[in-house]
C-alpha cells in the first residue's frame, strides 16, 4: 500500500495568513502530529513576499503597494521578492529524515521541484529544474521555490505562474538602479513566462492544482489524501499571523 | 562612515551589504547583510553580522574570519559563499 500524505486546499487568503499556515504546519509536523503535507493556495489580496534576508524598504515600494491594495510580508524562507497575483502557490512540509528527502539541501530542492515538473507534464508542458531554485519552460522561468529547515523538518514553498504582469510587478518592486529600469523590465519579460502564455489559453487554478497533486503522487510514490488543518494548526496559525507575519516588527526587521 | 555595496555572486545570488565603519582604522562598527540568497539556519545571518563587528576591513582577515564563523556554527549558504561575502564587504570600503 502506498504511503498516505495529507493534501490541503486552503483557498485564497491574505499574505499574513498564508505564511502563518505554512509555519504552523511546519511546527505541528515537526512534533509528529500530522503526516507529510502538500498544500495548494492563493493570495487575496495580491501580495509581495520577500525573502527572510531581504530589506523590506530596499525591495518594495510601500506607497505603490498601498495605492494598489497589495499586501506585503516577510517569509521565513530565503530567496527573492515575489509578486503573488495570478498564480498557484504550493507548500510541502516533511521530516528531514523522511527517505524521500535528500539530506543535501540543493538536491532536495531538485527532488521537490521534480514533483512540479511531473505535474506540469499533465498539462502537456515540458519543463526543467534550473538550480538553485527555479523551474523553466522553454528556458523561461515559470516557478520559483524557497526552502527552510527547522526542527529537522523541511518546508518548501513556491509558485507556478498562471499569468504574469511584469509592468505592475515593477511598479511595486524597487530596482537597484532606476536608470536601467526600462531595460530591466524588458529583460524580465524575456526571462519569465506563465501557463497562460505557454498554453495559449487561460487555465483554472483548480486544473493546475489537480495536475500538481498527481505530480507529487507520482514523484514521491504516495497517495495524497484531502484533509483539513487540525485545531492545533489553526490556533498556531492565528497566533503566528497576529504576533509575527502581520507585524511591523517582523516585516521591517531587515 | 556608512557605505553600501551590491554584488552579484558568480553563479549565485545578489548580495547587498551595508557597513558602518571607522574611517580612520577601517574597523567594522556595524554590518547588515541582505539579499535573495539562502542560509541554513536562517538565524545564522544575524550571528554573522554580530561576529563581524570590530573586524578589520581587509580581504584576508575577513575571509579567514567568515570561514571560521561558517565552520564553527555549521552554517550552510546557498547562492553566496565566504568569498562572495568578503568581496561584498571589500566593495563597501571607499
Amino acid at each position: 500500500m502506498k504511503e498516505q500524505w495529507r493534501l490541503l486546499q486552503t483557498g485564497f487568503n491574505t499574505a499574513f495568513s498564508n505564511m502563518a499556515v505554512d509555519r504552523a504546519i511546519l511546527v505541528v509536523n515537526s512534533e509528529g502530529k500530522v503526516p507529510p503535507t502538500v498544500r495548494f493556495y492563493g493570495w487575496k489580496p495580491p501580495a509581495i513576499s520577500i525573502g527572510y534576508f531581504q530589506s523590506l524598504t530596499d525591495e518594495i515600494n510601500l506607497d505603490a503597494c498601498k495605492k494598489l491594495g497589495v499586501d506585503y510580508v516577510r517569509r521565513i524562507t530565503g530567496g527573492g521578492a515575489v509578486f503573488h497575483d495570478k498564480e498557484l502557490t504550493y507548500s510541502i512540509v516533511i521530516s528531514e529524515t523522511h527517505p524521500a528527502i535528500p539530506k543535501n539541501i540543493l538536491k532536495s530542492y531538485g527532488r521537490i521541484c521534480n514533483a512540479l515538473i511531473q505535474g506540469l507534464t499533465h498539462l502537456g508542458i515540458s519543463s526543467t529544474y534550473s538550480p538553485i531554485n527555479d523551474i523553466l519552460v522553454n528556458g523561461k522561468k515559470i516557478s520559483g521555490n524557497a526552502q527552510t529547515r527547522k526542527e529537522r523538518t523541511v518546508l518548501q514553498h513556491g509558485t507556478i505562474l498562471l499569468d504574469v504582469d511584469v509592468d505592475t510587478m515593477f511598479s511595486l518592486l524597487k530596482v537597484p538602479n532606476e536608470k536601467i529600469k526600462d531595460k530591466l523590465i524588458q529583460d524580465v519579460k524575456q526571462r519569465v513566462t506563465s501557463l497562460h502564455y505557454v498554453l495559449g489559453k487561460k487555465i483554472r487554478f483548480e486544473e493546475v492544482a489537480e495536475a500538481l497533486k498527481v505530480g507529487f503522487e507520482e514523484e514521491f510514490h504516495v497517495e495524497l489524501i484531502q484533509g483539513i488543518l487540525t485545531k492545533e494548526e489553526k490556533t498556531l496559525a492565528a497566533q503566528f499571523e497576529k504576533e509575527c507575519f502581520s507585524t511591523t516588527h517582523w516585516n521591517h526587521r531587515r | 562612515m556608512r557605505s553600501q555595496s551590491i554584488y552579484k555572486v558568480p553563479q549565485g545570488k545578489l548580495l547587498k551589504i551595508s557597513v558602518e565603519y571607522d574611517g580612520k582604522n577601517n574597523i567594522i562598527r556595524d554590518i547588515r547583510i541582505t539579499g535573495d540568497f539562502f542560509a541554513y539556519p536562517e538565524e545564522a545571518i544575524e550571528l554573522m553580522e554580530t561576529k563581524l563587528r570590530n573586524v578589520l576591513i581587509e580581504r584576508e582577515q575577513l575571509l579567514e574570519k567568515i570561514r571560521t564563523i561558517i565552520s564553527e556554527y555549521n552554517i550552510q549558504f546557498i547562492g553566496i559563499d565566504a568569498e562572495g561575502l568578503t568581496q561584498g564587504i571589500m566593495m563597501c570600503k571607499l
